[in-house]
């Protein structure tokens, strides 16, 4: 594999070609570029077989009180759910979440809210099945408020980009003089934000 | 608020002022006000745009005070789209001035003989109507720029466009934001059509010399507002995410959802909903000067609207909402933010609801008048609107006409009036409020008010089947009672999830007229203001067999959920069995 890495400090931020793997440091103000990778959804690896709750907290390392008070949308295969803990993480699940909607409806998209009846014939419906504690994917979205904040943490752990992923990407990164290796397949692109 | 004026258009010798006092209507504000009148005075068998209708305009029961988030204005008559009751409300800046100015309603009555169009000028000294022709056929934008140079900026402005004027059945009347820009409207049900059936043009408030509204116990008043502002600044809906992103944060979550109609309600996911998401769209407008946090009055501490730039950093419109961003995008496949936003200032100028005008394109689009996706061709459809062509007139008199002209079968309405952006397939509960709703199709009919500290009907169990009737009937009691209040519906998330900010609400309604409010007395007010609304539908001809969705939605199932509208008539009948 090639990997992509940053080159000595330099006035601009750098990368060149050396494997498949991309590792990005920029400055805080270019996190706005991930944000419509980030909410039409990106390839996260992670470990099957666990509660959301424990991809969320253990793997993605969200602190426990954060999932609980302020991830209060979220949807399994554009379902919304209510328990954390009986969704089981199986490969190629979506995992989508919010901050707090406005509106009836949002209110009604709710975990676990009041009005979650208007909406019960598509809720989430959870499961104790387990499955092969191995590596696998999940598509994962983040929209509002969870942007900006959850956007450094899962950018850092890493993701898989595919080619058309990060062609757009580094469309939004001009100043990245990137050697963009041509061929298919993904990338393994982490990013970290600071001065 | 002590005294209400009359103004009979049609009286011989012209237009006639008559102001009185409150009589019946003591106490009252906003959607009661305009509910009871129109209940108690006007024909329900009435022709909306004849003599005999009544357009009600009034400020809600705490307009015009220190209270934040007071800014709501009502207007009620019989919808000449609907034949129901009608309440549409909008902010901007008229609410605040028409109360300090002392009038509880403005009631325009009778018609007027001739073609000419009058203004309504309103200060501390009494009211005018002047006959003004030159303002015939402008639009909302031009009306107000010829207006200002008479009456300045600062006043606060209410006018119709070119829709009102032709009495088309989407007409709305536009109220001036902070900037005197026409982009506030009481949109639903054909509210500018009745103003233009009266012959009024505009209305220029003007509340120089008055003070505002004084509390009856000003400490503890001014209290109750100092709470209420907290809880809505640390409530992460009111205090971050609206501020942010305003309503269209919406997009994204429905789509997930698969509630997003999408052209013409034929699925519930757009592919391209996150090019016109509220994420997107607050980015693009920082990113072109323009503004993603903007209040559309004075006195609002949520400020979930904004300004919408062109790329050369010129302004368009304000922020479109949540709506108007669907029904103008996902709902006709257009992905384009920028034709999003000139569709929507071209419903500001000419003057008509963003929710019926998108929804009717959609319409036209499966009669082949355009294409799904085929950004020019909506602009197209809507200049016909604002030429006036007999195209035009059918567009503008919303989608449930345009159905009928053209033979669409798909025609997403009830009561003749657009369904708003939640597909009731997926959300089935907003569907029970779109069927039984006394207004049309309305997704504010029913909004998130704090039915479980109200314990309006008892305790709900939210998990059980039952509970989406249940939690339908008691959000449309609460939901009347706030529309009565002038309080904008975006502080329903604060009051529901804070208790203290609840009751912050009910000691500023309570210390504002020196009495103790419970949550009783709102549930009173709610359930007396729909009795009123049920009762004149009835009258008007509205049988139970006019609370239900179109077939299609109990026909054809939508992806990605795959469902249909489940909900049985024999449920939709027990809303209203209280």
């Amino acid at each position: 594999m090639e990997t992509l890495v940053k080159q000595p400090a330099t006035d601009q931020t750098t990368i060149r070609p050396l494997e498949k793997r991309l590792a990005l440091q920029l400055a805080p103000d270019r996190l706005n570029a991930f944000f419509p990778l980030l909410q039409r959804g990106v390839t996260v690896p992670a470990i099957m077989g666990c509660s959301l709750r424990s991809l969320l907290c253990d793997q993605f390392a969200i602190p426990s009180d954060y999932v609980t008070d302020r991830i209060t949308t979220i949807f399994i295969n554009n379902r919304p759910l209510d328990d954390l803990d009986t969704t089981i993480i199986e490969d190629g699940l979506r995992v989508t979440l919010s901050a707090a909607m406005p509106g009836l409806v949002g209110a009604t998209m709710r975990r676990g809210g009041f009005y979650a009846a208007l909406r019960q014939g598509i809720s989430h419906v959870g499961s104790n099945r387990q499955t092969a504690d191995e590596m696998g994917v999940v598509r994962l979205k983040l929209f509002n408020l969870l942007l900006p904040e959850l956007g450094p943490l899962i950018l850092a752990r890493g993701l898989l980009l595919e080619q058309d992923e990060l062609d757009e990407l580094l469309m939004r990164l001009p100043e990245l003089s990137l050697h963009n290796p041509n061929g298919t397949g993904r990338t393994h692109l982490s990013a970290t934000f600071g001065e | 608020m002590d005294k209400i004026a009359r103004i009979d258009m049609g009286a011989a010798g012209g237009p006639k002022v008559t102001v009185g006092g409150l009589g019946d209507y003591a106490g009252l504000g906003g959607r009661a006000m305009t509910s009871l009148m129109v209940a108690a005075e006007v024909h329900p068998l009435a022709h909306p745009l004849g003599a005999e209708n009544k357009l009600v305009i009034s400020p809600g029961m705490l307009s015009g005070t220190t209270g934040s988030m007071t800014g709501r204005l009502s207007v009620g008559c019989k919808s000449p789209l609907t034949g129901t009751i009608k309440e549409s409300n909008a902010g901007g800046q008229a609410a605040q001035v028409l109360a300090r100015l002392g009038y509880a309603a403005v009631v325009l009555e009778g018609k007027p003989a001739t073609d000419d169009i009058y203004k309504i000028y309103i200060n501390k000294d009494g009211i005018q109507v002047i006959m003004d022709n030159s303002l015939k056929l402008m639009n909302n934008y031009p009306v107000i720029e010829k207006l200002r140079k008479e009456y300045g900026d600062k006043v606060a402005y209410m006018s119709i466009g070119s829709a009102g004027e032709r009495k088309l059945l989407s007409a709305s009347i536009a109220c001036t934001d902070p900037e005197l820009r026409p982009t506030r409207h009481c949109g639903r049900g054909g509210v500018g059509a009745v103003m233009g059936a009266k012959g009024i043009k505009a209305i220029i408030l003007d509340d120089a010399g008055m003070k505002m509204r004084p509390p009856k116990d000003p400490e503890k008043y001014r209290d109750a507002n100092r709470k209420f502002v907290e809880g809505l600044r640390k409530h992460p809906v009111t205090g971050e995410g609206l501020p942010a992103y305003g309503t269209n944060v919406l997009t994204n979550v429905l789509n997930e959802a698969g509630g997003y109609p999408t052209n013409n309600f034929k699925s519930g996911q757009f592919a391209k909903a996150s090019d016109l998401s509220g994420e997107t769209q607050a980015a693009l407008e920082i990113s072109r000067g323009g503004n993603a946090t903007h209040g559309c009055h004075r006195g609002c501490v949520i400020q979930c609207s904004g300004i919408y730039n062109d790329k050369d950093g010129n302004y368009v419109t304000k922020q479109p909402e949540y709506e108007t961003v669907w029904s103008h995008g996902g709902h006709c496949g257009i992905s384009n933010l920028d034709t999003v936003a000139k569709l929507d200032y071209m419903d500001d100028n000419i003057g008509v609801d963003t929710i019926e005008m998108g929804v009717t394109i959609g319409v036209a689009m499966d009669a082949g008048l355009a294409e799904f996706g085929d950004d020019a061709g909506a602009i197209r459809l809507m200049e016909e609107v604002e030429k006036g062509t007999p195209l035009g007139r059918v567009l503008g008199s919303g989608a449930a006409i345009t159905g009928k002209v053209f033979g669409v079968e798909r025609v997403p309405v009830v009561k003749d009036q657009a369904l708003p952006a939640y597909d009731p397939r997926a959300v089935q509960g907003i569907g029970v409020t779109y069927a039984t709703t006394t207004q049309g199709a309305d997704h504010t009919a029913g909004y998130a008010i704090a039915t479980n500290i109200l314990k309006v009907g008892g305790d709900v169990d939210p998990l059980k089947t039952e509970g989406q009737i249940e939690l339908s009937r008691n959000l449309q009691i609460a939901t009347a009672a706030i529309d009565s209040t002038g309080m904008c519906l975006f502080i329903a998330f604060a009051i529901m999830d804070q208790p203290e900010t609840f009751q912050a609400l009910l000691d500023m309604l309570g210390s504002f007229h020196g009495i103790e409010m419970t949550g009783d007395d709102v549930v009173a007010l709610g359930k007396k203001v729909l009795s009123a609304e049920r009762d004149f539908n009835t009258r008007a001809g509205f049988t139970k067999h006019h609370d239900r969705l179109p077939r299609f939605f109990y026909n054809e199932p939508i992806a990605p959920h795959n469902q249909t509208f489940m909900m049985k008539d024999e449920e939709l009948d027990e809303v209203f069995n209280w």
